[in-house]
């Protein structure tokens, strides 16, 4: 029997569909790619695979590892962050579509002075985390959930939250933390 | 502080809600976890998985991927070969099946290749444009498949030596009036932590550094440097934070020795992040179970006979055992018990140890059990637990050390509103929805294990505690400063905590929920002895307030040793001692350990002494309670309401103690109506190898979770009087949801998860 392998991005299925799946550029005529975007304020210029998704540029090229991987598929909501302030999967982003664009990662939440977002410090407070690792997809996601107007009840909270996995399972202390943010960010 | 229903008051012995220390860095994305660690020149790695179960690699064919751009290397068998030692199954290890070290191939998604780039994205390509010939051979997938062999547990396994039994089963079982034989069945589940699975792997000359999430840094480092045939001194493993675990970052992977072997050939720093999909066959996860369980009553609902048969699906090659009935068979005050655990041979990976590995299917069994018992008996099934409450366990008669298992019963009972439950099936609705209700016990052994910590504390008041234990979210940092800051009078900001790095003393495997005691009895122990240098050296000093005192009688509080009637700073005091600092290293070996416990400990080699060991039986025990909902023409299942109440001897923070176990609720509701890993039966491969066909709660599918924290005081557990409770939260869920449905809807569904196309018709 000749099959392929699985490697990377499984596709259950036959040879063919895997073939599909191929660069149809062989890598040795690619060209680098060339895109700016502001993080957090910071002008950033990088020369890319044009491959490279958004998650991967934040986490390799530009170092802000607080964007996690959970997945690379867009399914768990761990590399969630706000691009032109809304919220993105990072994961399912070419950095090339960003070109240009604002992206705000959890580095880029708290002041500069160190003064936590209302989410960071409602995040502590009701203990919304155990491991930490879904949490800055989380706040992001929560931030964004506060803003879009999504936040008014527990229930909506519950349902605008889903596309964010919590392993640990916190949720009803995510629930809790973003109801106490959601009161502060409205005040301010 | 807000007041939060996420820190709950502490009852009699427990501790304070302290936030937690590493709150800050995880919120601000500033905690790294072994994949954010910066590593200059690096290069990455990516794994080729086999598209087949059972068979042989004939050849791989390499050229085109070799072509791509920025390929530096590509590892198969022939590279291996003779290279490094072949994994081994026990301890560290979790199977003895080693990828790459020849052509055969064990089981779905085996590593059979691993591909070194410049980039993620041309390792990816390269990845993809690897074909390979395989020889096929028919695989067998689960029970019930052609060519599986049974064997049983006992005969074949290190660890599982027999099955318990108490009594003359047969006869009390014939001659009693009520009883049943039933069937239950939990499939397969992966751990899928959110964080995913990696290696990164530099020398420096012949030192080995391995950044790789772990619960267990210690066994890895003397088991990668078995694998390498180097010295364990020559290796080093970090794992700072860990983005959770839940069991499958504690045995050693078939990937980390063949990520190091690949950097010290290319000679530069490798990292291989695990795709999701590759987690699911090249980590370990929980075996598949079938249980056949006979159960018989006299009619006053005393418990006559009990038997217990479990089957287990493993891999070919190692026997690894579930092995559940050594719990259930001690839960209850039977009469008479019967057990027996069976292996059945697959073609799949060798499974290991998820979030309570032992009680979780074999407990479920047992609870929904005493409820379709109790449903026979006509009882209320709360009352028929409390008829069979014991006070010594039924297989060798030997006392529990506590057992607060029916107060854990009242107090959620209460709390729930278990009195307006009509006993009748199908009696309660609200509108379009169908209303059960159900229950279950939790149990779990309070295990604990050797461990070495260093604390150092210096005359300004500051502490620092090392240790190699590992912060996988249970809180133990948190934890572990609090109760330092306790013993040495320090306000815990005052305390650093450093884990997760084989430079630091020996931890044992965070495993079996026994972290918290083992560490925190290592630290009561160091503080302890600090504590008594100090107090030595202020009462045989020539003068000062303390001079000539009993030494056992002054304690370190707020900042100063103190005495009844006086005291004195902690920088007088240090004065005496002629230093600025005292590090203390203290290596605590729990009671019922061997002699060698603690020095088998620095050869990775952990023993862990449990719950059934020694002259008591120590477990921890819960009682939860759920409210099930099931649409009257939809059969749509949610479940708005669950209240857990647990007695885990000492409570070190009610904060970080709720959390576990609310988050161990949610992993039983996920086990019980989620949770599955499906396979197709004709090729033995997993069908939803990725986090959106592998069912795990969401936020939305999360309503009232409430734990209840029951005070109990154990003092024989171990030094810290804590039984654990990472394991014990999600004991007892899915039975006591499926005895709510079956409430709701005169459905008795054995097989899980439940879900709606079980419930139609
Ligand atoms: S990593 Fe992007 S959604 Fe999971
Ligand atoms: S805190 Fe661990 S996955 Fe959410």
């Amino acid at each position: 029997m000749t099959g392929t392998a699985s490697p990377a991005i499984h596709i259950s299925g036959a040879a063919a569909l895997q073939d599909e799946t191929r660069s149809p550029v062989p890598s040795t005529q690619r060209e680098g790619l060339t895109v700016s975007m502001l993080i957090n304020g910071q002008p950033y210029q990088f020369n890319i695979d044009s491959r490279t998704s958004l998650l991967d540029l934040l986490r390799d090229h530009a170092g802000l590892t607080g964007t996690k991987k959970g997945c690379d598929h867009g399914q768990c909501g761990a590399c969630t962050v706000l691009t032109d302030g809304r919220r993105t999967l990072s994961c399912m982003s070419f950095a090339a579509m960003n070109d240009g664009w604002e992206i705000t990662t959890i580095e880029g939440l708290s002041s500069a002075d160190g003064d936590l977002h209302p989410m960071q410090q409602a995040f502590i407070d009701h203990d919304a985390f155990q491991c930490g690792y879904c949490t800055p997809g989380q706040i992001l996601s929560a931030v964004a959930c506060v803003e879009e107007g999504h936040a008014e009840s527990d229930a909506d909270i519950r349902e605008y939250m889903s596309g964010n996995l919590c392993r640990c399972a916190a949720y009803p202390n995510i629930v809790a933390a973003v109801k106490q943010a959601r009161n502060e960010m409205e005040k301010a | 502080m807000t007041t939060s229903e996420a820190a709950p008051l502490p009852r009699e012995n427990m501790g304070q809600p302290l936030a937690r220390v590493d709150g800050r860095l995880k919120v601000m994305g500033r905690a790294n976890y072994p994949a954010d660690i910066p590593v200059n020149n690096l290069a990455h790695g990516l794994l080729v998985a086999s598209g087949i179960a059972r068979g042989r690699v004939q050849e791989l064919h390499l050229d085109e991927a070799h072509a791509v751009k920025g390929v530096l290397d590509i590892l198969t068998h022939d590279h291996i070969r003779g290279e490094l030692e072949p994994p081994e199954f026990g301890t560290s290890g979790s199977s003895s099946i080693g990828p790459l070290h020849d052509d055969k191939i064990w089981h779905d998604g085996q590593i059979i290749a691993l591909v070194i780039a410049e980039t993620i994205e041309a390792a990816r390509e390269a990845a993809m444009r690897i074909t390979v010939d395989y020889k096929e051979e028919q695989p067998s997938t689960s029970f019930g498949s052609e060519g599986t062999e049974t064997v049983a547990a006992s005969e074949v396994s290190q660890q599982f030596k027999e099955d318990v039994k108490a009594g003359d089963f047969e006869t009390a079982f014939d001659a009693a009036e009520v009883k049943i034989d039933v069937e239950y069945g939990m499939p397969t589940h992966h751990h899928n932590p959110i964080e995913m699975f990696s290696t990164t792997a530099y020398w420096q000359g012949e030192e080995l550094t391995v950044h790789e999430p772990t619960q267990n840094v210690y066994g890895w480092k003397v088991e990668i440097a078995r694998q390498l045939k180097i010295e364990p001194d020559r290796v080093r493993v970090i794992s700072p934070y860990i983005g959770g675990a839940f069991g499958s970052k504690g045995p050693i992977t078939p990937r980390t020795a063949i990520v190091a072997l690949a950097a010290r050939r290319l000679g530069r720093p490798v990292r291989c992040v695990v795709t999701r999909s590759q987690s699911f066959t090249t980590q370990t996860y929980r075996a598949e179970t079938r249980h056949h369980i006979q159960m018989a009553a006299a009619r006053d609902g005393r418990i006559t006979a009990f038997k217990h048969e479990g089957w287990e699906v493993t891999s070919r090659p190692d026997p690894y055992v579930v092995g559940g009935t050594k719990t259930t068979g001690r839960l209850y005050n039977y009469g008479s018990v019967l057990t027996k655990v069976f292996l059945v041979k697959t073609d799949r990976p060798t499974p290991s140890y998820m979030r309570a590995p032992a009680e979780t299917p074999y407990i479920y069994a047992l609870e929904n059990a005493m409820d379709e018992m109790a449903v026979a008996l006509n009882m209320d099934p709360v009352e028929f637990r409390r008829v069979n409450d014991a006070s010594q366990d039924a297989i060798e008669g030997k006392p529990f050390s506590s057992r607060s298992l029916m107060q854990c019963y009242d107090e959620a009972a209460s709390e729930f509103g278990w009195s307006k439950r009509n006993p009748q099936v199908g009696s309660m609705r609200d509108g379009d929805w169908l209303i059960g209700m159900g229950c279950a016990t939790a149990v779990h052994p309070a295990n604990v294990a050797p461990c070495a910590v260093r604390i150092t504390l210096r005359d300004d008041g500051h502490a620092r505690v090392q240790t190699a234990s590992h912060e996988i979210g249970t809180g133990v940092q948190t934890v572990a400063a609090q109760l330092a800051a306790e013993h040495l009078g320090l306000h815990p900001s005052m305390v650093q905590v450093e884990m997760g790095d084989t430079r630091l003393p020996p931890a044992p495997v965070t495993g079996g929920s026994s972290t918290t005691a083992s560490v925190c009895s290592a630290i009561i122990k160091a503080c302890e002895e600090i504590r008594e240098k100090l107090a030595r050296a202020a009462v045989t000093a020539n003068d000062g307030p303390l001079a000539g005192r009993d030494p056992a009688s002054v304690l370190l509080k707020n900042g100063r040793l103190v005495a009844a009637d006086a005291s004195q700073a902690l920088k007088d005091v240090f004065k005496h001692v002629g230093s600025g600092v005292i590090e203390q290293y203290t290596e605590f070996r729990p009671d019922g350990a061997s002699p060698d416990a603690v020095s088998n400990l620095y050869q990775g080699k952990m023993e862990m002494v449990s719950g059934e060991k020694g002259d008591m039986i120590k477990y921890a025990f819960g009682a939860e309670f759920v409210e099930v909902r099931i649409h009257r023409r939809t059969r749509e299942i949610r479940v708005p309401r669950v209240v857990g109440a647990f007695s885990g001897g000492r409570i070190m923070n009610t904060r970080t103690a709720r959390s576990q176990l609310m988050g161990g609720m949610i992993w039983g509701i996920s086990s019980a109506l989620h949770e599955a890993t499906e396979f197709d039966w004709r090729s033995a491969r997993v069908v939803n190898r990725d986090l959106q066909d592998y069912l795990v709660p969401v936020n939305a599918d999360i309503q009232d979770v409430k734990v209840i924290l029951v005070p109990e005081t154990d003092t024989h557990v171990n030094l810290a009087g804590v039984k654990g409770l990472g394991e014990l939260g999600n004991v007892g869920t899915a039975a006591a949801i499926a005895s709510a449905v079956h409430h709701a809807t005169g459905k008795r569904i054995r097989e899980l998860p439940i879900r709606i196309d079980n419930l139609l018709g």
